[in-house]
Formats: structure tokens, C-alpha cells, sequence
């Protein structure tokens, strides 16, 4: 894969993988276990600049491309899919909208902490009635002078339980259908923005996914990102980014269920040789190495398109699809590999197998992504 | 204030070396950095941070894929770097130690030198000490901790028995950097683009003028025999010590 990068992805990729198997590795199964956040590694990641990856350095941020994003996040999954996944919303999902779509007001208001990760970020998009139908969201702003009044029930908020800053889909206008969505941005501490109890999951554990409810919370009119209504095209954009990201967090679960895997396949001895001499283990060795690699390029390819400027909606949802069903087959491998072990949480591919799964499921279900694919190509 | 770095261009000590041929290894392998070469480099840059002037400069004797060793300790905060280049994948310490020295002069001189103890491919732990005798300074190696007091340094040395020797040096010297000086940073993500835009002079070694091409040649490479497993001995004194006698007559035949 390394051929394909430049000298200056290399460096990033070595410096994010030491700083990775330093910081976080060893304490990835104890926040798993303890469903703990780790501040004291997201802070180290805010001043590297991990959580303002693509956002201009005049406004806090690293300035780096897409393909920097993807090695970023693909390195911190691989030591722990969990803080992967608030990098990749916060950067993805929460900053990009404000940064594609926000003005230089709401630029200087909200980007500087969130680049430098002095706040966190989320997406409020899912809702009890409204999961892969955004259309359908429930969630109300109401115009009230230079205020709206917003009420709304945000379920499965990745980052919830911290995030200071969300990008919060509410309905400006309850007759419009899908025309009447808009996005606006809602900060905790608001009166009425009460944050749930955290998800009891199965996987991603040291994320604190929550509920989100705001009730008659009144936010300032200048929160609105772009303009009332345009709320669906905002987040099909945020989404696009998002997929990216995930896909490449999908990557380094599976990239450490293979490593993982060849390693016991080395040590295992049954049959009076280690099991990598079976034919068997060898087929799953290269089946998973095989889909690992493909995955990683289609994400590459993604990321390479969006910072060439050039359509890549397909290209990431195709993107997506493969790695996350790539992790959850390349997972479910290794544990088959570690046999009972596997099963054990004494070793990382009983998590990463948990963790695999919900990649398939969250921003976008590969059922979606399908859908996506088929209209590029039908279309 | 003006301080060199050496930094060697080593093999990841991750990475699966394959020996080619008598005395060469392929070279297909991820390089980082030396890792002891890092500590110096940190406790450099971290000193010029402290003083708010100075430059810090990373020396590297090297094949060309040392500049993306040299880009990465850019990263970190070295301002440029200057790259003696070698086609040699084990030039000896005594031309190297040769070659840093005439770039360092060239280059107007040093007020401090660090560099590892030692580096993790070649492990002779000779460099520093060459380098200093041609440079004609004191040298120190095994330095866990360091403070600067203009015309000398404070540094203390790790010595045998765990034990550590303080020592207080007249500048310019040349000192060894170990495991325990400091945490080397990670590089920021914009530190990094900066990196690429930072100098790189390169020259070759051939053409420095050194008359003499060093005295040292690798003469083979063997890969290290794996160690059989750790045999515990169990039951009373005599016994063990019983079965240890024949073990080391009969089957080791040491005795």
C-alpha cells in the first residue's frame, strides 16, 4: 500500500501509528471493558491536531488532505476502534457540515476549539422514528424573532455523552417533506439540551453513545448552517465524508484482526505444528490479508478522489460497503483462528469482532449503501 | 546557539530482516529513525524551544531513503538537515565519524552534538566516541538526563549496577543520548507539512575529500539462531543440581 503514498502520508502515517501503539493500545481493553472515554488521549489528539484533520490552519485546524484523514483514522482504529470513531465524527460529520456550509461567523465561532479538540463534536441526525428515512425526522424548530425554539429526541449520538458542539437535523418547516429540514447548531449547557444515559452496546464501548434531548431550547437564529430547508443536501454531504472515515476505521479493525490472527496462527501449536501450517488456516490467512488490502484501496481511491476535487459519492459508498463487511468477515476469521480463545476477552478479537459489526450498520447500513450504489449506476 | 544532531537511517526493529547474499540485508523494509538518535534529537529541539533562539541540525550518514528518515525528525522540530550520502549499507563508524565531522566544520561548527548511545542496527557504539575524537571534544554517552548552563553541560550517565554518574562537561562536546531522557514527541500534524518544505543539503561521501575510506568492512551477516526454549529444573537441591550437571556434560557438553 505504501507505494501509493507520498513521502509526506508516510510520515504521518509512521507518527500517528507510534503515537497509536504508545498511547492507546494499552489501554484499549480496559476502556472497552470499563466503557471509559479516555480525555487523557483525546487531549493528546487535539494537539497533534488528530480532531482538525482537513480544516484550514488559519481556524485552528491541521490543513492536511482526505488521504491524511484516512491513515489517521485507520491507525487509532487499529489500537482502538472506539476513539477512531470519535475521531472520525467529530472531524467528519460535526466539523466538516460547519465548515462546508457554515459562514465566517459561525467559521470563527465554532471551528477553533473543535479543530484543536478543546470541544467535541456530533451528528444528531437519528431518531426513534428516523434512522436510515432522514426524511422522516420528527425533530422541530420553530422561528421565534432571532431565536428558534427546538424540540428534538436524538437517539444513538455518537460522542454524545462529551460533545460540547452538535449539528443537530431538526424540521424548520412540518409541511415541506423532505424541503423542510435544516440544520442548525446546538451547543450543551443550552437551557432545555439534556444529554441521556449512555447506550449499552455491544461494541465501540469506550465511546459514550447517548440519547439527546432538547426541549424548547432556544437557540440563536445564527446557529442555522446555510439556509432552512437545506438540511437534507447537508447531511447527504456530511454523510459522504463520513463513509470515508468509517470506512477507514472499518479498515483498521480489520487490519488488527489480521495481525492478530496471523500472530496466534504462529504460536498455536495443535497437531504438533503451529496451526499456520494447516491448509485451512493458511486459506483464512489469505482470504483475510486478500480483502483487507482490497478494502484499504477502494478507501484510498475515495479519499484520493476528494482531494482531486472529483465526484466520489459512489466511490465512498462502495467504499464503506466493502469495509465494513470486510471488518466483520476478517474479524469473525480471527476469532475463528483463536478458537475458543477467540471467544475469550483475553484477547482483542472478541472486541474487534463486537466492533466490527456495527460498521455495517451506522451512517448508512450497507442495505443503504447499496441503494446508494445502484442509482450511481443506474442513474 | 548552533546544535547537531546525528541521526542514523536504521531498519524498523519490527521489520523482518532477509539477509542477501555474504554481508547484505534487503533493504525492502520500513526505516525509521534510530530511536536513540530521537532522545537527542527532542532534548535538542526542546532546549532551542526553551532559549527561544538557536538552530538545531540533524546530520545523517545515509542511502537517499534517509531523507524521509531526516523528513521525519523535521517533523519534530529540526530546522534543516544535511545529508552525506552513501550507496555503503554499513559504512564503519570510524567513516562515518570521519564524514560527520568535516560536514559538521564545513557547516560552521557545533556548540553541542547529540546523538544516540548507540544505534539499534549496527549496535557498535562507537560513533560518538570517534566523532569526538576527531572533533577533538569530551564526549558522554548513556545520558538519561541533561541541563545546560552556557559554558558547560550537567548530564547524568547511566553506569553499571544501575547506578548513574553526574558529570559536568565544558561546551562543545559530543553526548550519547539514552532510553530515559526524555519522551520523544510526536509530530504535529502541521509540523509535518512544514517538514517538506524545510532543507535537505545533500552531498556524497566520496566526493568530502576524506583520504582515508575507513578501515572497517563487513565481512558476513548471520541471522540470530533461535534460542531453545527455557528448561526449569524442579525438585530438591541435589537433584537440581544433579540433572543440571548432566544436562551441561551430555547434552550441552560445556563441562
Amino acid at each position: 500500500m505504501d507505494t501509493f503514498l507520498t513521502e509526506k502520508h508516510r510520515i504521518v502515517r509512521s507518527s500517528v501509528r507510534a503515537f497509536a501503539q504508545r498511547e492507546i493500545m494499552p489501554i484499549s481493553r480496559e476502556i472497552d471493558e470499563d466503557r471509559r472515554f479516555p480525555w487523557e488521549v483525546i487531549e493528546k489528539m487535539g494537539k497533534l491536531g488528530y480532531l482538525g484533520i482537513q480544516a484550514p490552519r488559519e481556524l485552528g485546524g491541521a490543513g492536511m488532505d482526505a488521504v491524511s484523514y484516512i491513515i489517521i483514522i485507520e491507525e487509532i482504529s487499529r489500537a482502538a476502534a472506539a476513539i477512531g470513531l470519535c475521531a472520525s465524527v467529530h472531524n467528519s460529520v460535526a466539523l466538516y457540515p460547519i465548515l462546508a456550509f457554515g459562514n465566517a461567523l459561525q467559521h470563527d465561532k465554532f471551528v477553533p476549539d473543535l479543530a484543536k479538540g478543546k470541544k467535541i463534536g456530533a451528528f444528531c441526525l437519528t431518531e426513534p422514528n428516523a434512522g436510515s428515512d432522514a426524511s422522516a425526522i420528527e425533530a422541530t424548530a420553530i422561528k421565534d424573532g432571532d431565536h428558534y425554539i427546538v424540540n428534538a429526541n436524538k437517539v444513538f449520538v455518537t460522542n454524545g455523552g462529551v460533545a460540547d458542539i452538535c449539528v443537530m437535523f431538526v424540521r424548520t418547516d412540518p409541511a415541506a417533506g423532505p424541503r423542510g429540514i435544516s440544520v442548525i447548531v446546538a451547543e450543551k449547557g443550552t437551557p432545555g439540551f439534556v444529554v441521556g444515559e449512555k447506550e449499552n452496546l455491544s461494541g465501540m464501548r469506550a465511546n459514550p453513545v447517548c440519547s439527546i434531548r432538547l426541549s424548547d431550547c432556544k437557540i440563536p437564529a445564527e446557529n442555522l448552517l446555510a439556509k432552512e430547508g437545506m438540511g437534507l443536501k447537508i447531511g447527504l454531504a456530511a454523510l459522504d465524508t463520513g463513509r470515508i472515515g468509517i470506512a477507514s476505521q472499518a479498515v483498521g479493525i480489520a487490519q488488527a484482526a489480521l495481525l492478530d490472527g496471523i500472530k496466534y496462527a504462529k504460536e498455536r501449536i495443535q497437531f504438533k505444528v503451529p496451526i499456520a501450517r494447516h491448509q485451512s488456516i493458511q486459506n483464512m490467512i489469505a482470504d483475510m490479508a486478500t480483502q483487507v488490502e482490497s478494502a484499504r484501496l477502494m478507501v484510498y481511491r475515495a479519499a484520493l478522489l476528494k482531494d482531486q476535487k472529483k465526484p466520489f459519492s459512489k466511490e465512498a459508498a462502495m467504499a464503506k460497503l466493502m469495509a465494513s463487511e470486510t471488518a466483520s468477515r476478517v474479524a469473525d476469521m480471527a476469532v475463528q483462528i483463536h478458537g475458543g480463545y477467540g471467544y475469550s476477552k483475553a484477547y482483542g478479537v472478541e472486541r474487534y469482532y463486537r466492533d466490527a459489526r456495527i460498521t455495517r450498520i451506522y451512517e448508512g447500513t450497507s442495505e443503504v449503501h447499496r441503494m446508494v450504489i445502484a442509482r450511481n449506476i443506474l442513474d | 546557539m548552533r546544535i547537531y544532531v546525528c541521526v542514523k537511517h536504521v531498519p524498523d526493529t519490527a521489520a523482518n530482516i532477509k539477509i542477501v547474499g555474504d554481508a547484505a540485508y534487503d533493504t525492502e523494509v520500513k526505516y525509521v529513525a534510530n530511536p536513540y538518535d530521537e532522545y537527542g534529537v527532542e532534548e535538542a529541539v526542546s532546549l532551542v524551544e526553551k532559549n527561544k533562539k538557536g538552530e538545531v541540525i540533524a546530520v545523517c550518514v545515509g542511502d537517499k531513503g534517509a531523507a524521509n528518515t531526516l523528513k521525519a525528525v523535521m517533523a519534530m522540530g529540526v530546522h534543516r538537515s544535511i545529508l552525506i550520502k552513501t550507496e555503503d549499507q554499513f559504512p564503519g563508524s570510524d567513516i562515518t565519524a570521519k564524514a560527520l565531522c568535516k560536514a559538521i566544520t564545513d557547516d560552521g561548527g557545533a556548540d553541542l552534538i547529540f546523538m544516540g548511545k548507540q544505534s539499534v542496527d549496527g549496535e557498535g557504539m562507537q560513533t560518538p566516541y570517534r566523532l569526538a575524537a576527531e572533533m577533538g571534544l569530551p564526549v558522554a554517552t548513556g545520558i538519561v538526563a541533561f541541563s545546560h548552563g552556557g559554558e558547560t553541560v550537567n548530564v547524568q550517565r547511566e553506569i553499571d549496577g544501575g547506578a548513574k554518574e553526574l558529570i559536568t562537561i565544558k561546551t562543545p562536546c559530543v553526548l550519547g543520548a539514552a532510553k530515559g531522557l526524555n519522551e520523544p514527541r510526536f509530530p504535529k500534524l502541521p509540523a509535518i507539512l512544514k517538514a517538506k518544505k524545510k532543507e535537505i543539503k545533500e552531498m556524497d561521501l566520496a566526493d568530502m575529500g576524506l583520504t582515508d575510506q575507513g578501515q572497517c568492512r563487513l565481512k558476513s551477516l548471520e541471522p540470530v539462531q533461535e534460542r531453545s526454549n527455557a528448561k526449569i529444573l524442579e525438585g530438591s537441591t541435589r537433584e537440581i543440581v544433579a540433572s543440571l550437571v548432566q544436562i551441561l556434560k551430555e547434552e550441552e557438553k560445556v563441562i
